[in-house]
């Protein structure tokens, strides 16, 4: 195993290593007060919008608490009961199926149109921004077009399966116990696949030309040149989808709950959408505060693992 | 492993950091879960001429005429007002009342959400008896009268809210296309079998339009059915006076199952929600029957700009009760209730002004200009709208506020949040396939244990 080397600044390097020259300690002083004086607003916001929050979740979690009335502390009966309740045990089972099939279609759509994009095609712009579109709707929009496209009654979908006698498009695919989170997710997957692609067209245009023409010099065509390199130098770009897609799937809220309310019968409930209906609808704070705090361990867990695996600089390519 | 000199630093520097920064939070979060906060001086943060409202019920529209009718006789009070969407108007209620700064006036629904919220409200019967008289309870629908105390300690006779609009829930059918296919209303469960058939084969819009997706509307539907298989039977079991495995209760999931099953309800119904997906097919003539309310007359709203043909007036629509069923009531069941009241926080900056405002939209000017929009049913008796503009609009305005509305015996609601949930979750449950009516009337029993 490699020693552990923290990335310090070069100039800071320098001073500890003792080779620089030294400075007088009331300058040096003056120096930290007035560093400390220009990080001290982000460190104050940083306590009221992130630690606060964290540490009234951390606290209300320990309580049977409705949100007004005063709480009794129970301890960590809440997480007792959140580890035993079914429901939960569905929100986790729908968040893996939520991270693994909308992170790896819309990174392999978003991929295929950015490479047909990144091409001389007439009218690529109008293309770019028609894909892209999706994701700057309202996500409640676009829960309530797709419930009517999906509406097996009088949808569009459904009317053009019986003119057609396509049976797999009349089928009540929200309404199905066993299909309400599969469809989901495909509505989450159109809905963000633009944005994947916005990501991997900024990054084929970051692609040095002079490695592909070397490639293509050396015989590499096609799906060759793609596999063995442009997709690894779009790495940064691969992980930087993932960290987001991961987050993106755990926090995911109003698509999930304009076209199912986690329904039916919890069968597509996530954790957000089930946090909701306990601290708010069934008035148990308390409850719903722990689910909060078990989503943030997994989110926080989640980006860390990817941060000790590939490295801090990951997203921007740098190595460190 | 073992760190360098400089690693070391650097870790008990970080480690230094986020202590700190815990511990400041931990400080600044001492206050979760205690009740009382540092309540503002001015309650909702207004001075003593101005009233804070929130609420997601009046529209905003209705609620604008309104604060227009009550600031023309007093110019010098300011009413400032949000309306929200039901899901984030209980989020801004739930944390403004946590940290000290409850509106003046907010919206309530009966029960639970009353119930929630009682400490930080204040009595309201001296309000009322200042304003209409001693006996002004005789002004008001019993039901809502009742319901506004629904869940009340024991010995607590207070009025925290006092209802503003109450309804009834019913079924409406769009009389063109029953008329178009010789069908009558249905009376029976038997008459609703054979409409459906009827209306199946007589074009392509929905006979039985069920918007099941909502959990408020799985549940009027159902105690709809089981009060008319049973009356009341489904509150005793809330009360823990049956078990929800209730012969009766079970047959009421079946019936429940029946409008899935015997093809009643359209395809796909529990993802279905009422607003907007449900109305627009109905209002658009998609379906010939849907389960709503009598606030549904408020597409007849004279003030809109827009009203469908079929909401002219009315002129589409008759409203009529859930079918009787085989051994059950005789008659059909009214249930119904409130559909919004309004309390007024104990901390008021100015609680006499508060209570002439919420006293003079209930029954006074703003309270015509909200019936005026058919908003839904007012909470007193005898005020009417104005203006009418059908007769048949009049004719079912009547109709559910004289024949029905004094005669509404059954609550929409249940009493606790985790029953109505568990019921809601059932009746998904059943619909779905996933629960026999059994399994369903067995779930609920299980969290009413659960809750002791």
């Amino acid at each position: 195993m490699t020693a552990f080397t923290p990335p310090v600044p070069a100039t800071r390097n320098t001073r500890v290593a003792g080779t620089g020259p030294r400075r007088p300690a009331r300058r040096l002083t003056r120096e930290r007060l007035v560093a400390l004086g220009f990080i001290a607003p982000a460190v104050a916001l940083f306590a009221v919008f992130v630690v606060y929050p964290i540490v009234f979740n951390v606290q209300s979690s320990l309580l049977d608490w409705d949100g007004v009335s005063a709480g009794t502390p129970v301890g960590l009966d809440n997480y007792r009961e959140l580890f035993s309740d079914p429901v939960f045990h569905t929100t986790l089972r729908n968040s893996a199926f939520w991270i693994v099939l909308t992170i790896v279609p819309q990174a392999a759509l978003g991929f295929t149109l950015a490479w047909l994009l990144n091409t001389r095609l007439r009218g690529r712009t109008v293309y770019r921004t028609l894909f892209f579109l999706p994701a700057v709707l309202s996500p409640v929009v676009v829960g309530i077009v797709w419930q009517r496209l999906l509406d097996p009654f009088n949808g569009v979908l459904a009317q053009l399966g019986r003119a057609t006698g396509i049976d797999v498009l009349t089928r009540s695919y929200l309404s199905d116990p066993s299909t309400a989170i599969f469809a989901v997710i495909v509505v989450n997957v159109w809905m963000w696949t633009g944005f994947s692609m916005l990501f991997y067209l900024a990054g084929l245009q970051l692609v040095d030309h002079s490695v592909v023409e070397a490639a293509r010099i050396d015989g590499a065509t096609g799906w060759q040149l793609i596999r063995r390199i442009v997709l690894p130098l779009l790495k940064p770009t691969h992980l930087a989808l993932l960290l987001l897609g991961i987050i993106g799937s755990l926090k995911t809220f109003e698509l999930v709950w304009v076209l199912t309310e986690g329904g039916p019968n919890h069968a597509s409930e996530l954790m957000p959408t089930y946090l909701f209906k306990q601290a708010f609808q069934l008035q148990s704070f308390g409850y719903g505060a722990t689910i909060a705090v078990v989503l943030l361990v997994v989110a926080v867990g989640s980006s860390l693992a990817m941060l000790r695996t590939f490295g801090s600089g990951f997203i921007t390519g740098d190595r460190s | 492993m073992t760190l360098p000199p400089t690693a070391r630093r650097l870790a008990a520097r970080r480690g230094i950091q986020a202590g700190l920064a815990l511990c400041l939070g931990a400080t600044l979060a001492a206050c979760a879960g205690s009740a009382d906060p540092d309540e503002s001086a001015a309650g909702g943060g207004g001075d003593e001429q101005t009233v804070t409202f929130r609420s997601w019920s009046p529209i905003e529209q209705t609620t604008r005429q309104m604060i227009d009718s009550f600031t023309e006789s007093n110019p010098d009070v300011t009413i400032d007002s949000t309306i929200f969407n039901y899901p984030e108007y209980i989020v801004d209620l739930q944390t403004r009342a946590s940290s000290g700064t409850m509106p003046d006036i907010v919206g309530l629904q009966p029960g639970a959400l009353t119930q929630q919220y009682r400490e930080k409200l204040m009595p309201l019967e001296q309000c009322a008896a200042d304003t209409w008289g001693d006996d002004w309870e005789s002004k008001f629908h019993p039901v809502g009268l009742e319901q506004a105390r629904m869940g009340n300690p024991e010995g607590d006779e207070h009025y925290y809210a006092l209802p503003l609009l109450v309804q009834t829930v019913n079924l409406w059918a769009n009389s063109e296309l029953l008329d178009a296919a010789g069908v009558e209303p249905p009376a029976t469960w038997a008459d609703l079998q054979a409409a459906v058939a009827t209306l199946g084969d007589a074009g392509d819009a929905a006979p039985f339009l069920l918007p099941a997706k909502d959990a408020w509307l799985r549940n009027v539907v159902f105690l709809q059915i089981a009060n008319n298989l049973e009356p009341g039977r489904v509150y005793q079991a809330e009360n823990g006076e049956v078990p929800w495995t209730d012969a009766r209760i079970v047959e009421a999931f079946d019936y429940w199952s029946k409008l899935f099953t015997e093809g009643i309800a359209q395809d796909g119904a529990l993802a279905l929600d009422a607003y907007p997906n449900g109305v627009n097919q109905f209002e658009a003539g998609n379906a010939a029957m849907i389960p709503l309310g009598a606030w549904w007359i408020q597409q007849s709203d004279p003030s809109k700009t827009e009203i469908a043909p079929l909401s002219e007036g009315m002129a589409g629509y008759e409203p009529f009760l859930f079918p009787t069923l085989p051994g059950g009531a005789a008659e059909s069941q009214l249930v119904g209730g409130i559909d919004v009241a309004l309390g007024i926080s104990a901390d008021a900056a100015n609680p006499d002004l508060a209570c002439e405002v919420l006293t003079d939209w209930i029954a006074g000017d703003g309270g015509q200009v909200l019936i005026n929009t058919f908003n839904d049913l007012p909470a007193v008796t005898g005020l009417d709208p104005e203006e009418f503009t059908s007769d048949k609009q009049e004719q079912i305005w009547n109709q559910l506020t004289q024949d029905w509305m004094p005669k509404v015996q059954w609550s929409r609601y249940f009493l606790s949040p985790e029953i109505d949930t568990a019921v809601a979750d059932a009746l998904a449950g059943v619909a779905a396939g996933q629960l026999t009516p059994q399994q369903a009337a067995e779930s609920v029993q299980a969290v009413q244990d659960q809750q002791g």
